[in-house]
Formats: C-alpha cells, structure tokens, sequence
C-alpha cells in the first residue's frame, strides 16, 4: 500500500491530531518523531508529501530538509513545512532550502488539510495524467 | 557619608605647629566657629575650605578626603554620560559641587546610580526578550501546547461521527497539554521574576564596593577573626589542607569530596543539605585550601560576619549576600596569609606576587587580592589598585586607588595591561601607564586560566591587574629595570574612552565627551 503523507513531529498530541485529520480526508498517514528517522522513511515509504515540522530533536527538520534536497532520489519530494508563529528567521531559512509551502502553528485542521491538497494538485497538474 | 573634614582640619594644623587661633585669623573666622569646624559640628565648604586648604598647604582633595573623592568620580562618570551630554557640566562643576554642597551632589550620585541601574535592567530584559534561549524554549512549548488542544479541540467540534475512543483520545490529549501549559506559564513567569533581581545586581554590587571603600578595604574586625581561626587550624596539625580538612570533619561535619562530578558547570562548590565540600579534579590546591579556609570562616565566624558594622548599612538583601560572601573570602585571606607575616614577606620580597604565590601555596589572584587589603594603620603595605577583566574585556572585582578613577562597569582603555596580558598568557605583562591628566601608575598584569579537564572543557583565561602610584613603584619588584622617573615611554593611556581627552589615539572607539561642546556621536567606528 502506498503512503501519501509522511509525517515527521516530534509533539505526540499534534502528531495524533494531525494524523486523524489528514487520514479523516482520504489520504493514507504515516509518521516519525525524529529527524533522523525521516530519511529512513521517506526512502522506504515514498510518500507524495512530507509534512515537516522544524523544531525536532536528534536532527533539525532544516538538516532533513537539506538533505533530502541534495539527494537525487529524493529533491523533487513536495516538502510543507510546519514553523511557529513569530518564527520569521525559521521561515527564511527553510524558503532558501527548498520548502513548497508553509504552515504556522498554531494552525487550524482546514489549513493543513487545504494546504495538502493544494500541493498534490499542483503536482498532478505539472506532471499531467 | 561624610568624612570627617574637621577631623583633618586639626590634626594638619597641629603637624604644622600652627594654633587655632592663628588659622582662624588667616582664613578670616573666629576662634571658636574655627573649633567647631575642627570638632566637625560645623559643615565647611566652598571658599571657607579652599581657603583653610592653602593656609595648610595642601590640595581640597586631600582635605577633603577619599569618600568626596570618590563621589567627584562618580558625579564624572555620570556628567561625561551620553545622556547629559550638551549640558555643559565640567569636571571642575563636580569639584565644586562636592565641596560645597556633598548633599546635593550625593544626591546625583545616587540618582545616577539608579539611572545605570534601571538601563542595565532594561538591557537584562531586552537581551531576554530578543535572544534568551530558555525564553524562546518556553515559546515554542506555548504554540505546541495551543496547536495541539486547538487541533483536538476542532476535531471535537467538527467531526460528528466521532467514535467514543477517538473522543476519548483528544479530550485526554487536551487535558494533558493544558497541564503542561499550565507549568510552562508558571516558568514564564519565574523567568521574569529573575530577571528582575539579576537587573538589580549592578547596583547591589556598588553599595558593597561603597562599604569596602568606606573602610579602605581593611577590616580589623575580620583580621582578629580570621587569626584566631588560624590558630584554631594551627592547634590541630601544621597548617595546611589536610588539617583544615579533620577540622571541617570533626567540628562541622562536612565531608571534603577531592574528586567530584562536575555539577553546573562548576568546579566545585559547597553543598549545605549533604555538608559536602566538592571539588573536581582539575581543581588546584591552591584553590582547595582557600575553599576550604572560606567554609571555616562561614560556619565558624557567623557573629563577625554579621556583626560586621557596615553589614546593616546595606539595603538589599541581595547587596547583604554580596557582602556576606564578600567578607567571608576576606576572613579566608587573612587565614592564608597571616598579617603581619604576610606583610614583611611583601615587604622582603618587595610584592613579588609569583614569589609570594609560591611561598604560600597560593594563586597569583589570592595573593593580589591580600596585597590590596594591607591597610593597617600604621602597618600599611604599598596601597595597591586591584581589577579584573574576562577575555570579552568586562570588568569585575575593583578596587581603585587614591587618583585613579577605575570604570565602575563595562570596559577600562583597550591599551591597559589587563587586556595585552591575554595575549601572553600565565606571564607577567608590566606597563608604565600615563594618564591624559599628567597621573602615571605602574600597571602589572597576568591572564590565568583554570585547568582543563579534556578536549572540550573550555577554560577561558582572565586577567587580574596590581596597580601601584609610580611613587611607589620603586618599592616593588616590577619596578626594577624600568626609569621610573622618565615619563617619555610611559604608555599613553585613558581612564575609558570617555573620559579620556586625548585626541591621537588609534584605539579611541567613543568620542570624547566634551563638556559644553556639541552632542557627540555615541561611536566613530565606521562600519
């Protein structure tokens, strides 16, 4: 079974939270909740999004984020980025690292869910059927 | 606060066999207004005082003595601040001031006081708000707690067909992460309580200088203290760390720990719920011992240490406290480096520290800081100026001479041997300083760090600067070698750049600060 939406946050209430309500909209859900972890499972998995939060212990979403640019198997993966509110600078630097999109917490369910849904399009539109 | 002019007055007067009545004549009182003056019942200032000053020969300063001094310091510190700048107050106004009426100008003072002090709280609290880490931390616990109860709370409220094990799950993951808020908010709060204290450092550190100052940095009280609790330590064994060790085991219950885990990032420290004194291993004898002499002086001379007549004059607690620790190191000084011997070793090796340092197992730090308290009336060493600086060039621990105005906070001239010793670390760097004002001091310096204990323990080095008056420099070792009378290669220094008028000085970072001229930018260094 392929997996659409990869997870990476390390807060187990937002994790859970957000894996109902992106599973509640049709997508199947995976998750990790550490950095490190993330290149494990994005290799094995293939997910068509990750959802990354940047504030994650053992390695900084950002140190995810670079290296999954730099991978050849994995650049063209369709990364949103979850920063906090404020967090202008955390912005900056994911933007120049290669996020699609963005999300501030605290966030609302829809903004999630809307912003996936977005991506996944964009990218079925680009790549056509 | 005030000294005793009258005082001086008289006993001048009489070291030049000139009575009363014939003072009173040359300066244009009468006898017995003249007496009251001497039994300091009568206030004398302004021309009064000058005039009296010149029929003695001597400088207002000195007649005046060190406290006014020390006050005409500090209204010039606070008339060269940017924030009087333009208004025209010279350095003679403060002379004047002091002179003629100290209330006012201690007012200044004091208000000038609070003034740095509420700046460097704002500072504190601004520091705080932009980069604290611990702040930043709590922050980012805050959104994740509201993202988590604010997602869960919209899955409760929008999903209809929510099972009742789902329910379950968010209602209890909202309970948990409002807890949690709850005690990151507790924390929050704690940190703006701290910090407000630590802003209020600044100014509790200056009312303890004031109390040492007042006293000239000796405490006969402390000294009796400290050489009956030598001989306590010398009726048990030969003095040293092992007899100070049975001590603090048989008479205090503390147990000595030579080889403790690091705890907070110290290398040793007294912990009073167990009665354990810990030190790492890297940590020197020397340091053991003054440690050790320390805790003594602590638990076994707490009357004196209360006692101590300048102790109630201190307002805050947090000043007390820094008194208190302050004069417990000074009680394990004197225990160390007994007076009088100590003082006649000075004396034959003419204030060698690193030969003194040797004799008596001690650090080069230990034995400068004693050097400056060798104060007794008329058992008196060579009045020493004392300073600390850390790599970053802040200033702590001071104590300044008759003269020489020593920046109360921040950072002293760059080209002060305090800083050029980093560059040549755990050696001796001599320099002879000359001030705008004509002053020249002997200046010896040394940077010393702590032992490392490994590839990356980062032991920082920081610098301890002696001053002497040139005048006395001949009575020390450092002033061998050097022609102490030739003023041609002294180095030309400043107090800060502030204060400072010369205007050839590569090293200048702020402008001088020019009474009655026009604002001045706050810096010259192009960017």
């Amino acid at each position: 079974m392929t997996t659409d939406i990869l997870i990476a946050e390390d807060e187990p209430s937002i994790l859970e939270a957000l894996s109902f309500v992106l599973q509640r909209a049709g997508w199947t859900v995976q998750s990790v909740t550490d950095g490190e972890a993330v290149m494990n499972a994005v290799r094995r998995a293939r997910p068509r999004v990750l959802v990354l939060d940047v504030m994650m212990p053992k390695c900084s979403g950002f140190e995810v984020l670079k290296q999954i640019r730099a991978d050849a198997a994995m650049r063209d993966l369709l990364v949103l980025v979850l920063t906090a509110k404020g967090q202008q600078q955390d912005r900056r630097v994911a933007e120049e690292l290669g996020a699609d999109r963005f999300v501030t917490k605290p966030y609302s369910n829809v903004e999630v869910i809307e912003t996936v849904r977005e991506l996944l399009e964009s990218r079925a539109a680009v790549s056509g059927p | 606060m005030r000294a005793p002019i009258g005082l001086r007055i008289s006993t001048r007067r009489k070291a030049l066999s000139v009575s009363q009545a014939a003072l009173a004549r040359a300066v244009g009182v009468s006898p017995s207004y003249l007496n009251l003056i001497e039994a300091n019942k009568r206030q004398v200032g302004g021309a009064l005082l000058q005039r009296i000053a010149a029929e003695l020969g001597i400088e207002l300063d000195e007649l005046t003595g060190e406290t006014e001094h020390r006050l005409m310091h500090e209204l010039v510190e606070a008339f060269a601040d940017p924030a009087l700048a333009g208004s025209g107050l010279r350095p003679d106004k403060a002379r004047h001031l002091v002179a003629t009426s100290p209330d006012v100008a201690a007012a200044i003072a004091r208000l000038y006081r609070a003034y740095t002090a509420a700046m460097t709280s704002s500072d504190a609290y601004a520091d705080r708000l932009r980069a604290d880490p611990l702040l930043s931390q709590l922050l980012h616990q805050v959104l994740s707690g509201i993202t988590a109860i604010r997602s869960s709370a919209e899955i409760l409220d929008t999903v209809p067909d929510l099972g009742p094990e789902d329910q379950a799950r968010f209602l209890g993951s909202i309970n948990r992460e409002t807890r949690s808020l709850t005690a990151v908010a507790r924390n929050l709060i704690g940190q703006f309580d701290q910090t407000s204290s630590s802003g209020s450092f600044a100014s509790a550190r200056r009312e303890v200088d004031d109390m040492i100052f007042a006293v000239q940095n000796h405490f006969p009280d402390l000294e009796e203290a400290a050489a009956a609790e030598r001989t306590r330590i010398e009726a048990e064994g030969p003095f040293g760390e092992a007899t100070m060790s049975e001590l603090l085991a048989r008479d205090h219950s503390v147990t000595v720990q030579r080889s403790a885990e690091p705890r907070g990032g110290k290398a040793f420290g007294y912990d009073a719920a167990t009665r354990t004194l810990w030190f790492r291993n890297t940590v020197p004898q020397s340091t053991r011992q003054f440690q050790m002499a320390r805790l003594i002086a602590e638990l076994h001379c707490r009357a004196v240490l209360d006692d101590a007549p300048d102790m109630r004059q201190l307002v805050s607690p947090l000043a007390r406290r820094g008194a208190r620790r302050y004069l417990a190191t000074y009680i394990a000084g004197a225990i160390l480096f007994p007076y009088e011997r100590f003082a006649a070793d000075a004396r034959t090796l003419r204030y060698d520290v690193d030969a003194l340092a040797e004799r008596y197992n001690a650090s080069f730090e230990q034995i400068s800081h004693r050097l400056v308290t060798l104060r007794r009336p008329g058992a008196a060493g060579v009045p020493f100026g004392f300073l600390r600086a850390d790599p970053a060039g802040r200033l702590s621990k001071h104590f300044p001479l008759p003269g020489l105005l020593l920046p109360s906070s921040g950072h002293a001239c760059p080209l002060w041997a305090i800083y050029s010793a980093f560059r040549t670390p755990g050696e001796i760097v001599r320099q002879v300083a000359g001030f705008p004002d004509g002053s020249r001091f002997l200046f010896v310096a040394k940077a010393v760090s702590r032992r490392s204990a490994g590839f990356a323990d980062h032991t920082p080095p920081h610098s301890v600067l002696l001053i002497a008056n040139i005048l006395h420099a001949d009575d020390t070792v450092y002033g061998d070698g050097l022609n102490l009378s030739d003023s041609r290669f002294d180095v030309p220094v400043g107090p800060t750049c502030r204060l400072c008028t010369r205007t050839d000085c590569a090293s200048r970072q702020e402008e001088p600060w020019s009474p009655g001229g026009e604002d001045a930018p706050a810096t010259l260094v192009e960017v």
